[in-house]
């Protein structure tokens, strides 16, 4: 697959990222929930109505695949076209992280305005 | 004992479902919870005690074997699912302090709500434009009467709901731009 191909997917939202982060291995949804708000420390929640929109987009683009299905709960994992959108969105999401640590002493509260300000 | 039931009967338009969502938290703050939807906004509340209850509204249309893990996903998050009312499904929990009490968690899963609501209706809208402009290209341009004279009571009708449509469909775009916006 080509890199246009993947671009076509990025940038992910946040729930959709966690989501396929939490991919990386078979989960069924209640547990990718909990999964996202545990690995993301609590910052990102997904509701059923979120979860079940994202699995149904990502499975029809084929970037997630159903491998097991047990008392109604479908259990997913990422695809080999899923696993290289993750990881291109990794590696925008590193150069982003970067350029905003780079930065970030510039942005303290207490520091004063640069342009004229008070 | 059983619990009294009563049927009320209460309207609402697409893009005022989560004034719907408050209004039967409400109903159920005084003791009327809902427990089952009927056809064209016909619902039936139990009377009990008083309870803090969030109601939630999702709008999908899917066949059956979807539809259960659909349902199983939001049980497993805590929801009860009370029913379907013209592809809205009616879904309410216990409102806790500190717990996702959103069926809904970003923006872009509620503008993908609405835009279901949309695809629905544009569907029916181009229906009905298809239908009005093959009743004006019948009327003939040598017609001796005027061109109200052609208009009967089915045009009329079907020109009026052609009316209605655009304007909920209109209503549901500046939901999803105000929505877009945040």
């Amino acid at each position: 697959m080509s890199q246009d191909d993947i671009k076509e997917y990025l940038p992910l939202t946040e729930a959709t990222y966690y989501i396929m982060v939490a991919l990386s291995e078979p989960l069924h949804g209640y547990a990718v929930m909990q999964e996202v708000e545990k690995i993301s420390e609590g910052t990102v929640r997904v509701g059923p109505g979120t979860l079940y929109g994202v699995f149904t987009t990502l499975e029809k683009e084929g970037l997630i695949v159903k491998v097991k299905e047990e008392e109604r709960r479908k259990s997913y994992t990422l695809t080999p076209k899923g696993r290289a959108v993750l990881l291109s969105q990794v590696k925008r999401l590193g150069i982003m992280n970067r350029n905003g640590l780079a930065v970030s002493d510039r942005l303290s509260p207490e520091r004063r305005n640069v342009a004229g300000g008070t | 004992m059983e619990n009294a039931l009563v049927k009320k009967f209460k309207w609402f338009w697409a893009w005022q479902d989560e004034a719907e969502e408050a209004w039967l938290g409400e109903m159920s703050k005084k003791g009327y919870h809902l427990s089952s939807v009927g056809v064209a906004g016909i619902y039936t509340f139990f009377i009990d005690e008083p309870r803090d209850y969030v109601y939630r509204l999702d709008y999908r249309m899917f066949p059956k074997k979807d539809k259960q893990e659909y349902l199983q996903l939001f049980r497993d998050a805590g929801w009860e699912y009370i029913g379907e009312m013209s592809a809205w499904q009616y879904f309410r929990k216990h409102a806790k302090q500190g717990e996702a009490n959103e069926i809904f968690t970003d923006a872009e899963s509620k503008i993908a709500k609405y835009t279901r609501i949309l695809t629905f209706l544009g569907f029916f809208w181009i229906v009905l434009v298809a239908v009005l402009v093959g009743r004006i290209s019948r009327i003939s341009v040598d017609n001796p009467y005027p061109w109200w004279g052609v208009i009967d009571g089915i045009q009329l009708f079907t020109f009026l709901v052609f009316l209605l449509f655009t304007y909920i469909i209109i209503r549901l775009a500046t939901r999803i731009r105000q929505l877009k916006r945040l």
